[in-house]
């Protein structure tokens, strides 16, 4: 018996950081799943499990960016408003260019395909002031993501008029968001997902931009030193997480067929909460694009868990903080009594 | 020869310096006094100078100064918790919850000084607790204050009832009308009463930062936490009594909302966070913590209200977001650039 345990302790210590986290949070989640699976009747379906990632699809498209960033020690918490304003701006230049009495039915009248470029473009340009700003200026990224967020969203809001565009759209907008693979309900927009985690994965695990993510988030100055260009590897961080943002918001501007200019409000903080869960460290330094994922079917699970049990949505800020905060003390623990 | 080349080197530095300070020092005013000029300019062709509807007229600056309570009575709290290299993301939360708080006591027939003090009790819970996750256990504040954000806000919302956007008198309870009185009722200048509240705190904070211990002990904890710690100041609490002081501001923000919308907002206070960081900024404290000045966020809370209110006289409110935003990008690219020139450089 005292040897079995003796076995446990050292297989735990001889772990990294990093390894015992994503194990500790996913015990969580099978804890949380099978808590789940007690009070919620047919939770335990396939169909309701794979429900539960689908729905999820877009936080967990936006994770894989913020948890890049997040390694790195930076925020970005302009996702959600480069959402809005990529879905209203693709919207916009792709609608006909009639003049019609409606000021909101009338677009520039692009083709389909250089629509999507141009606001791929405009969510990499608020993907370059975060970076300007942050990585040139060194101004705490909070501050600058916090200022982008509410330009991004105020662009929408500009272009829509306060209101959203959804008339004289060519048929082939609303394509790419509800479409699905033949025989199967899974959307076109998870596939993407999953190809965007499996290519992070990768880049995370394998390559040297990777380990160089986390030499950053270790030790700026160590890395700085040991020749990794920093700055360099920032802004890639922030233009990648701009551009994955930009296709969520195509992705849902095509799903409704309508840009809208209030969508996405609070995804930032969504995005932040599925990435703390998934324990990457807040401080930066470790942390994974997987364990993202894992993050966000805790998150899930644990608001489908309340809606099941009739909770009114008005719960769901208290759930968050609440989720969140625990995650935060959990790691926090865990890793002080592995070192004591 | 060298010797008198080095010297005029030497002046010309000193000269550019003094340039510089001199524009660190009063940058702040001109901006607001050209925000001003712009907007009682802009529409001269319709009205008369210090006319009805012009920018200047007596009724829309006291609307202008009645709008500015909250964030007057706030940000100066904000700047010496800045100062102290910290941030507190969950002031519009707090904000919101206390006002619903409020209107729920007058509503349920509490008298405005009861309601009113445990409001204020509220409010320093608030700061306590974003204060215990900040200085005891140790969370990053911009994550701890987001955490509190989303919990001040669920709270407010679960206190709202089902199926109501916010506590408000309804047939079988009325909201009495003395609800008004604090922020409403005109008792000097046209102006209310919060609005003499908020320049009492503020000119109460000016002397705190200037003139106390705290405010001095808030500047070297946000200079060099470490060094301050080894000189014998008690960061944590230091820290931790800012945190409370902004809760508290908060709670006076959040009744003079209530009271002027006579009800209770479970969102009024969304985006006072961001309001206040852009104030904070405008008046050139640093980020970073070190240094700063409640009177100049002030004045840069100011700012912020003429834009914000003149921009409404010109262009949809849905312009509102770009300008806030382009404001404070602004403010940041302006502060990055004078933060660098030092006092004692």
């Amino acid at each position: 018996m005292e040897n079995k345990t003796g076995y446990i302790k050292r297989a735990v210590s001889s772990m990294s950081n990093e390894t015992f986290i994503s194990l500790f949070m996913i015990s969580v989640l099978i804890i949380f799943f099978g808590i789940a699976c007690a009070i919620v009747p047919n939770f335990y379906l396939p169909m309701n499990i794979l429900n539960l990632i689908m729905n999820y699809w877009y936080i967990i498209l936006l994770g894989i960016g913020v948890t890049f960033l997040l390694v790195t020690g930076n925020f970005d918490m302009s996702v959600g408003g480069v959402i809005a304003m990529t879905g209203v701006l693709a919207v916009y230049f792709s609608q006909s260019a009639e003049v019609l009495k409606n000021p909101l039915a009338v677009g520039l009248g692009l083709p389909y395909g250089v629509a999507l470029a141009l606001a791929l473009l405009c969510a990499l340009a608020a993907g370059g002031v975060n970076a300007f700003f942050i990585v040139k200026l060194k101004v705490p990224s909070i501050i600058v993501t916090l200022g982008t967020m509410m330009l991004a969203r105020g662009v929408a809001q500009v272009v829509t008029l306060g209101a959203q565009r959804n008339t004289s759209l060519p048929d082939i907008f609303g394509v790419i968001g509800n479409a699905s693979i033949p025989g199967t309900p899974i959307k076109i927009s998870v596939v993407i997902m999953a190809g965007l985690v499996l290519i992070a994965v990768i880049l995370e695990k394998t390559t040297i931009f990777g380990r160089r993510t986390y030499l950053i988030g270790a030790n700026k100055e160590a890395a700085r030193l040991s020749g990794v260009r920093v700055e360099r590897h920032l802004t890639y961080l922030f233009l990648a997480s701009a551009l994955l943002a930009g296709i969520t918001g195509i992705l849902m501007a095509s799903e409704f067929k309508a840009g809208i200019s209030n969508r996405a409000t609070g995804f930032e903080f969504d995005a932040l909460v599925i990435t703390l869960l998934g324990g990457t460290n807040i401080n930066g330094g470790f942390g994974s694009v997987l364990g993202t994922v894992v993050g966000a079917l805790v998150l899930a699970v644990v608001t489908s868990v309340a809606t099941g049990m009739l909770l009114s949505p008005d719960w769901q800020f208290v759930l968050k903080g609440t989720v969140t905060f625990l995650a935060i003390l959990a790691q926090r623990y865990a890793l002080d009594r592995r070192k004591g | 020869m060298k010797d008198t080349n080095m010297d005029s080197k030497r002046v010309e530095f000193d000269q550019t310096h003094k340039w510089n300070l001199i524009v660190k020092k009063y940058y702040i005013y001109a901006v607001l006094l050209l925000i001003i000029i712009v907007f009682s300019v802009m529409k001269l062709d319709k009205v008369v100078f210090f006319g009805r509807g012009h920018f200047l007229s007596p009724a829309s600056v006291t609307n202008l100064l009645r709008s500015a309570v909250p964030i007057l009575t706030l940000s100066g709290a904000f700047t010496l918790l800045m100062i102290s290299g910290n941030i507190d993301l969950s002031v519009g939360s707090a904000m919101s919850l206390n006002a619903v708080v409020y209107s729920f006591m007058i509503l349920n027939g509490f008298n405005m000084g009861v309601a009113f003090f445990l409001t204020l009790i509220v409010g320093i819970v608030c700061g306590f607790i974003n204060g215990y996750l900040v200085q005891k256990l140790r969370i990053t504040p911009v994550i701890a204050t987001l955490v509190t954000l989303s919990l001040f806000k669920g709270v407010a919302l679960l206190i709202v009832p089902n199926g109501v956007s916010a506590i408000k008198g309804t047939a079988d309870k009325i909201m009495p009308v003395w609800i008004n009185d604090y922020a409403r009722q005109k008792v000097f200048l046209d102006l209310p009463v919060a609005f003499f509240v908020a320049v009492l705190v503020i000119i109460l904070l000016i002397i705190v930062q200037r003139k106390t211990i705290l405010g001095k002990y808030a500047a070297a904890v946000g200079g060099n936490r470490t060094a301050a710690e080894l000189s014998g100041i008690n960061a944590t609490q230091v820290v931790w009594l800012l945190y409370i002081l902004v809760g508290l501001m908060a709670a006076m923000a959040g009744i003079a909302r209530a009271s002027y919308m006579s009800m209770g907002n479970p969102l009024s206070g969304d985006g006072m966070e961001l309001d206040n960081i852009i104030a904070v900024l405008l008046g050139g404290t640093a980020f970073t913590g070190g240094e700063g000045s409640v009177a100049k966020t002030v004045v840069g809370a100011l700012i912020i209200m003429c834009v914000t209110t003149g921009m409404m006289t010109v262009v949809p409110p849905y312009w509102q977001l770009v300008v806030k935003g382009s404001v404070l990008i602004l403010a940041v690219a302006l502060n990055t650039t004078l933060v660098k020139v030092r006092v004692e450089a």
